[in-house]
């Protein structure tokens, strides 16, 4: 706004002094639009809560058909995946159990690895190196994942194939590597924000009672901080549920539970890939496109539930260390 | 606890610390280092002739006459190929000499029709060349010189016959003289191994039904149908590759049974006779006289379109389709994503409703980008697109919308973070002034948060941009046109990484171009990401520091 604006509109003040109370019909019209801009900002705010109200109506919608027709006992603790066969089985277990395999294979590589470099960073780390570290991290998790997919396919399976002496490369192991890689920048930065929001007090304690940096940090700052550390535990979980193209580039697609369980050079299959390498080829309002809804309607459940998990540890985080 | 292993172990731990975070570098060079050495060949490489050649039929863009100048200098050097295998197959491959040799004999009868010589005279040289003919191929059913010599011999005492002067039935007695040559000098018990082994060495060197080889087709041969068969190699490494496949024969063999397969090598000069064997060496030598490796920075890669499923050119449609999805699904995303925080900041209500939008803020961004997928083919395709009256297909509009919804928490926190970011008293300079809520918001709270939204805008933009399961069912395609509309499917950089990861033989044989899509969509990421950060801290320590 500049100031030939600015005398224009004061111009005719000076002449006529204006009333200082507004008139009716303006007070009328500026409570109005007040109150209409705000409603259409709230509108527009609530669409978030509308985006997860339709997401939830329309997958699980979708997938009724399917559920009403086919028994749910069958579908979730039936071992057999045949939608193509001619009478179509729809047992899901192995492919749940697919997901579970690798995010908890993931979370074995990922937590230990996580916290440590969480307490790395946060406690002994200069503030200075740590603007260089953080961005490693911020990088890991800016890359997409169909570029993890892609090493993982193109790099780390023929590379486990020569070295490890494995009869594929595209197994559990290697997708619950990259799974792990993925899942770690959450977990770093937040149970990181956990432990640095533990104060100095409790630190300055322990060192003052003789505690090395080891003892410090074992017993004392991270059981304090174990509620937001869970959290970050659980958050990297969902984002390993949930990942799809790593998964299904790596993991091999095919549909067993790993036996005996441990062997993870064993080709697995999840949710998320069997979703995304069967829709194309399920014909609109089929059985096996309600089939692959209702996995969907699964996911989602799995994923809210450890959403109000995370909830719920993140918010006794924030009061523990509010009371401190 | 003894002190000394008290002060080891707290080592033992800062060291383990460490290493877990070194680890993460190390990690993140395993997979990027690799990623972008490899992809840089896509564009910078040794680009043969054959790839220049390439560049001027079918992008039009390198200069003729100089072009024209190294072709022929290089067909100097080919010819001798083509003359020392055209030599060899002389004697080898009967079946093509006998069809030849029917093809002589039926157009030298219609080259005497066509002179109107008189009726017995005609039948008289028809004769002659039937003979002839059934001589010659009964030359070439034997293997014995001594057999084939008296059979030849008899061809040949007819070479002088004026008759024959200037016809096309001069030709059986070159193919006769040529296969008496070989057949003294060649062991043909063995002309079967040899025409096979000549075939494959053809194969290499020129192509196959549906691969290319080094040189590139004959010059008189018919041009393939398949443009990626019209050139040889036009990488010098894609050459070399051939070279050695030119050179050496690799067998998988078992020395002892119950071994292990083990790899052997042998020269493939071998497999021929001495006839033969001066083109192994030539070939090797003037390999770079007859493809002229040149260092090239093809930097059109991210302008071509590609030829025969990513074989030749770039990745410029999918660049394009990638921006196309991301600038409509920002569209969507950047007002709603600044409102929400915008009121989520400034209006704040009763504490209920606003804890249920962030709630559901929370549980947006943790819901699973497959089921982003779903919901886009559920909602926009099959539910609002026919209620819309347009056509429920897969396009840009239902994967930009999908990415928005996606996406929308990664901006509506990181607006937040930058409004709230803005200092009270600014807020309070301008409300004191007497200007509305509304009107400070505008003026001076969004201004000064401005560059904290950039941040969240370029953080969104470069997921939308990553992200593939979301688009799988609602707007990319593998193959297509480029989009004319927002209601038609597109190529992006995501979705095309991916096929090409799990693509045929065919990508596999081009490993530059396999790593150069994800290379780029890498980049574009990781130089959105850089941009971010840089703002981001400037911004901070802006609002910080005043």
């Amino acid at each position: 706004m500049n100031s030939a604006e600015v005398n224009l509109t004061l111009e005719p003040a000076a002449d006529t002094p204006r009333p200082l109370v507004l008139t009716p019909g303006e007070d009328l019209r500026g409570y109005l639009l007040a109150h209409l801009g705000r409603a259409v900002l709230f509108l527009m705010t609530f669409s978030s809560v509308l985006a997860v109200l339709l997401i939830l109506l329309f997958v699980i919608v979708r997938s009724l058909g399917f559920l009403s027709g086919y028994s749910i006992v069958e579908f979730l603790a039936g071992r057999d995946w045949r939608p193509t066969a001619d009478s179509p089985v729809f047992g899901s277990l192995a492919i749940i159990v697919g997901s579970l395999y690798v995010s908890f294979a993931a979370l074995v590589f990922a937590v230990p690895v996580g916290i440590l470099a969480a307490v790395f960073l946060s406690d002994i780390l200069s503030w200075q190196a740590r603007n260089i570290v953080k961005p490693v991290v911020e990088i890991l998790a800016a890359i997409p994942s169909v570029a993890y997919g892609f090493f993982a396919v193109l790099v780390l399976a023929p590379w486990m194939q020569k070295h490890l002496g494995l009869s594929t490369g595209t197994n559990a192991l290697n997708a619950s590597l990259i799974l792990a890689v993925m899942a770690l920048p959450t977990i770093i930065s937040v149970a990181e924000d956990s432990i640095s929001a533990i104060g100095r007090e409790l630190r300055e304690a322990s060192y003052s009672c003789g505690a090395t940096r080891m003892e410090t940090m074992i017993k004392v700052v991270i059981p304090a901080a174990h509620s937001g550390i869970i959290a970050a535990v659980v958050l990297g979980m969902m984002r390993a549920i949930g990942e799809t193209m790593v998964v299904w580039m790596a993991s091999g697609n095919a549909t067993q539970i790993p036996h005996p369980w441990w062997d993870v050079s064993q080709s697995i299959r999840t949710m998320t890939a069997t979703i995304a390498g069967e829709m194309g080829e399920s014909p609109e309002g089929s059985e096996h496109r309600g089939a692959l809804f209702a996995i969907g309607v699964l996911l989602l459940i799995l994923t809210f539930s450890l959403n109000i998990v995370s909830e719920y540890f993140l918010s006794r985080a924030k009061k523990a260390t509010g009371k401190a | 606890m003894n002190l000394r292993l008290r002060g080891k172990l707290d080592q033992l731990f800062t060291a383990a610390t460490g290493l877990s975070v070194v680890l993460l570098m190390l990690v993140l060079v395993a997979i990027l280092g690799p990623m972008l050495y490899r992809g840089s060949n896509a564009v910078f490489f040794q680009g043969t002739v054959e790839f220049r050649k390439m560049q001027r039929d079918l992008f039009r863009r390198v200069d003729d006459t100089t072009l024209n100048a190294e072709i022929a200098e290089t067909e100097q050097f080919r010819r001798r190929v083509y003359a020392m295998i055209e030599e060899f197959r002389k004697g080898v491959d009967v079946e093509a000499m006998s069809s030849q040799v029917r093809d002589i004999h039926r157009s030298f009868g219609e080259e005497l029709r066509a002179k109107n010589v008189p009726a017995d005279s005609y039948t008289q040289l028809r004769g002659l060349t039937r003979d002839i003919r059934d001589n010659l191929q009964a030359a070439f059913a034997k293997q014995d010189v001594n057999e084939i010599r008296p059979l030849l011999d008899e061809v040949l005492q007819h070479a002088e016959n004026p008759a024959f002067e200037g016809t096309s039935a001069e030709q059986f007695f070159e193919i006769a003289r040529g296969f008496l040559a070989t057949a003294e000098k060649v062991d043909l018990s063995h002309q079967q191994e040899y025409a096979a082994a000549l075939r494959e060495v053809e194969s290499i060197l020129f192509h196959t039904q549906d691969l290319p080889g080094l040189l590139g087709p004959r010059p008189e041969e018919p041009q393939p149908l398949l443009v990626m068969l019209r050139y040889g190699a036009t990488r010098w490494d894609q050459a070399q590759q051939l070279l050695d496949r030119f050179s050496w024969v690799e067998e998988w063999v078992q020395d002892k049974p119950g071994e292990p397969l083990v790899m052997r090598r042998t020269p493939r000069a071998t497999l021929f006779p001495e006839t033969l064997q001066p083109l192994f060496p030539y070939v090797e030598e003037n390999a770079g006289q007859m493809l002229r490796p040149k260092f090239t920075a093809y930097w059109q890669f991210f302008l071509d379109d590609n030829v025969n499923g990513h074989y030749f050119g770039g990745v410029g449609p999918e660049i394009l389709g990638t921006l196309f999805i991301t600038v409509v699904g920002m569209l969507f995303v950047i007002p709603l994503g600044i409102v929400s925080a915008a009121y989520l900041v400034e209006c704040a209500p009763d504490g209920q409703v606003i804890r249920i939008i962030r709630m559901a803020i929370n549980t947006l961004a943790g819901v699973p980008s497959i089921v982003f997928g779903l919901f886009g083919l559920a909602f926009f395709v099959l539910f609002l697109f026919p209620l819309l009256g347009f056509e429920p297909k897969p396009c840009i509009l239902a994967a930009s919308m999908t990415l928005a919804v996606l996406t929308l928490p990664v901006m509506i926190r990181a607006s937040e973070e930058a409004i709230r970011a803005v200092p009270r008293s600014y807020k309070e300079g301008a409300l004191a002034l007497g200007s509305s809520r509304f009107h400070t918001f505008m003026t001076v709270t969004l201004p000064a948060a401005l560059p904290g939204i950039l941040t969240g805008v370029i953080l969104s933009l470069s997921r939308i941009a990553g992200e593939t399961a979301p688009i799988l069912f609602t707007g990319a395609v593998s193959m297509g046109d480029v989009p004319k509309s927002v209601f038609d499917p597109t190529r992006t950089l995501s979705y095309g990484s991916y096929d090409m990861a799990v693509g045929d033989r065919l990508a596999m044989m081009v490993p530059h171009n396999q790593y150069g899509m994800v290379v780029t969509l890498v980049l574009l990421i990781l130089i959105l990401n850089a941009v971010a950060i840089v703002l981001r801290t400037r911004v901070f320590r802006k609002l910080r520091g005043q």
